[in-house]
């Protein structure tokens, strides 16, 4: 290669820095020590994992991309989805706690706060001292979020918030909740304003753990705010534009899932890999024939190429360019696959996939989730659709 | 109290190995801090974090081997040294001549290595470098604890555990039985990037080629023969254990 070609190759690089694989490797090393061995545990039982959480505090995991001078590690998005991966190749639940809290939550306060708010809110957040939880859904507006009727008046140096919100991560574990509600309730989603509530304050109820179909030690609950008096300082961000704020966290929000999502089909080929050389049907290995062969390489290629649409939405992250359509076309990409991967990876551990004794059958509950949180499959569609339109200027 | 820690990166054991016309190929994209090395960083962190010590690694290797330098520095250890080298194909005896040249003008108060190199799994350097830097030293150690001034080495021998205690300036050589090295936190890896790291030759050291040559040379390699299956014995208690006793003694030769 000539130096103009060197150089334009350098544009263009498949290597993760030394930074990167460092914290990947000691993620994995963390995963394989302390995530992975009572997961199935974990799932059965249901309960959050505080002893976790502060284990991942310690390593510096809970504000992986937060800037150092309020408490995180001061990486990249790139370093945040490695995490993830590695976290959620084992426990799904625990990766969710992860990204949530991270992206969700804390990212809002990140985006939007000011140094007082940051000071005050990130800091504790991004050292894993405190949970975020991140409070948009209602029961009544989901993929149409602006539909919602919280709302908060403001009387003197306060505001008064009421509405309920659901299917809130970190709901009951929470310490400090991220809220959306209504300030000007004839502009629809630009009424919209967001403010930090802290879980003490009177009138802020937490409700009881809900019963899901998996990502089972995840905490995830209703939240029903009474007359919460939050001083007119827990304003976060401009007045009535809370909502432009809150589609950035969500395009954030959804790099996190597309990692998610790769690290479970990844535990999916990985399982197979293992179980289909291990178990023996008319006398050869299960993984010799072409018919699981070919589950196994479909999982991989798809693998592959999500993780690559992950991280590149990642990297246009941290370089600050726009990223809405690959983080929505990544999360849409990875999600889908992580659903089928661990619908093949049952399929091929047969009856045994089907049980407890492995861990497929879990990766399968938990992945649903994929294509539904931070926005649903369909919504991925609605949002890549009208950025391509954007794109060839209709 | 200063603890060197002489370190090194070998190939990930759980890496695929390939073996062709002799010669190993291997994937030197997994290459790891040698597991009893992690130990002995580990060990060494702990008893300087209690007694306010100071804990620097050294590492031979070629210029890849620097990550893994990065990765102890990012456990805690406080300084580095990487010796540069180009030929891999050194054997105890050099690795020690070199780490000799290397502590000649170090004032410190023990030295700890892994008991051996999961590469090569020879375990010699450690006690050669010891010989040649006139140290008490005592090996596998599986515990230690700093009292009156010695260290006191709880050694895995054959027949159970010896405690010795070694003065300083001493050496030990550790297992990997001793602790479970602590992961790198985001923080460990974040200062890892700002702490000194020299970076030296074996000239700089004051080592001619001669000095480098090694005594023993790896020849080729081999595959491991499969295991061939075993044999099962059924029918009548009595009978059996006539019929294993016969075969210990004219197939095995064992009796």
């Amino acid at each position: 290669m000539n130096t103009d070609q060197k150089e334009s190759a350098r544009q263009l690089s498949f290597d993760y820095s030394q930074d990167q694989q460092m914290i990947r490797d000691a993620a994995r090393e963390f995963a394989e020590r302390h995530v992975a061995p009572d997961v199935i545990e974990r799932d059965m039982s249901k309960k959050f994992p505080h002893d976790l959480v502060k284990l991942l505090a310690e390593q510096g995991l809970m504000g992986i991309y937060h800037s150092e001078e309020y408490g995180g590690g001061g990486f990249d998005t790139v370093s945040f989805c490695l995490v993830i991966e590695e976290i959620a190749r084992w426990d799904a639940s625990l990766a969710l706690t992860i990204a949530s809290h991270t992206s969700l939550g804390s990212g809002h306060i990140a985006l939007a706060g000011t140094h007082q708010q940051k000071m005050k809110y990130l800091t504790p957040l991004a050292q894993g001292e405190k949970l975020a939880g991140w409070c948009l859904t209602e029961p009544g507006s989901g993929s149409d979020a602006s539909g919602m009727t919280s709302n908060a008046v403001r009387d003197g140096d306060h505001w008064i918030l009421n509405g309920t919100k659901t299917f809130i991560t970190q709901g009951s574990v929470g310490d400090t909740f991220v809220v959306l509600a209504k300030t000007d309730p004839d502009k629809g989603a630009k009424g919209i304003s967001a403010f930090i509530v802290e879980r003490e304050w009177d009138g802020v109820q937490p409700g009881e753990p809900m019963h899901k179909l998996g990502m089972n030690s995840s905490d995830t609950t209703e939240l029903v705010f009474e007359n919460v008096k939050v001083p007119a300082e827990n304003l976060l961000g401009e007045e009535n534009k809370g909502f432009i704020d809150t589609m950035k966290v969500l395009d954030g929000g959804r790099i996190g899932i597309g990692a998610l999502s790769v690290g479970i089909a990844r535990g999916a080929l990985e399982e197979s890999m293992k179980y289909s050389q291990e178990r023996k049907q008319f006398g050869k290995p299960i993984g010799s024939f072409q018919a699981i062969e070919h589950k196994l390489v479909d999982m991989a290629v798809r693998i592959d190429a999500s993780r690559m649409m992950v991280h590149r939405a990642a990297w246009l992250r941290d370089q600050g360019k726009p990223f809405t359509k690959e983080a929505s076309m990544a999360k849409l990409m990875a999600s889908e696959l992580s659903v089928e991967a661990a619908n093949e990876a049952i399929q091929i551990h047969g009856g045994y996939g089907y049980t407890k004794e492995y861990h497929v059958e879990r990766f399968l509950r938990d992945a649903k989730l994929n294509t539904i949180g931070e926005g649903t499959s369909e919504i991925q569609n609605v949002i890549i659709a009208r950025e391509l339109r954007k794109e060839f200027g209709y | 109290m200063k603890f060197y820690i002489c370190i090194k990166q070998v190939p990930d054991v759980n890496a695929p190995l390939q073996i062709k016309e002799g010669q190993l190929l291997q994937d030197t994209d997994r290459m790891i801090l040698n597991a009893y090395d992690a130990s002995a960083v580990e060990e060494a962190l702990v008893l300087s974090e209690k007694h306010d010590g100071e804990v620097e690694v050294v590492l031979i290797g070629p210029d890849k081997a620097k990550e893994t330098l990065r990765k102890a520095l990012a456990m805690g250890a406080d300084k580095g040294t990487h010796i540069v080298t180009e030929d891999e194909s050194y054997d105890s005896a050099v690795y020690s001549k070199i780490l000799t040249a290397f502590f000649n003008d170090k004032e410190y108060d023990y030295i700890f290595c892994g008991k051996q190199a999961q590469d090569t799994d020879s375990g010699l350097t450690g006690g050669m470098l010891a010989m040649q830097l006139d140290l008490p030293y005592t090996t596998n150690a599986v515990g230690m604890e700093f009292e009156n001034g010695s260290i006191l080495v709880k050694r895995q021998g054959d027949a159970g555990q010896e405690m010795i205690s070694v003065p300083s300036p001493g050496l030990v050589t550790c297992s990997n039985d001793m602790n479970e090295p602590r992961i790198p936190s985001l923080k460990g890896i974040m200062q890892s990037k700002r702490k000194p790291v020299d970076t030296i030759s074996t000239g700089d050291l004051g080592l001619s080629e001669d000095d480098l040559a090694v005594r023993t040379q790896i020849l080729s390699f081999e595959e491991k023969p499969e295991r061939e299956a075993g044999r099962k014995f059924e029918g009548e208690p009595d009978e059996v254990a006539r019929e294993v006793a016969k075969l210990l003694d004219e197939e095995a030769g064992v009796l």
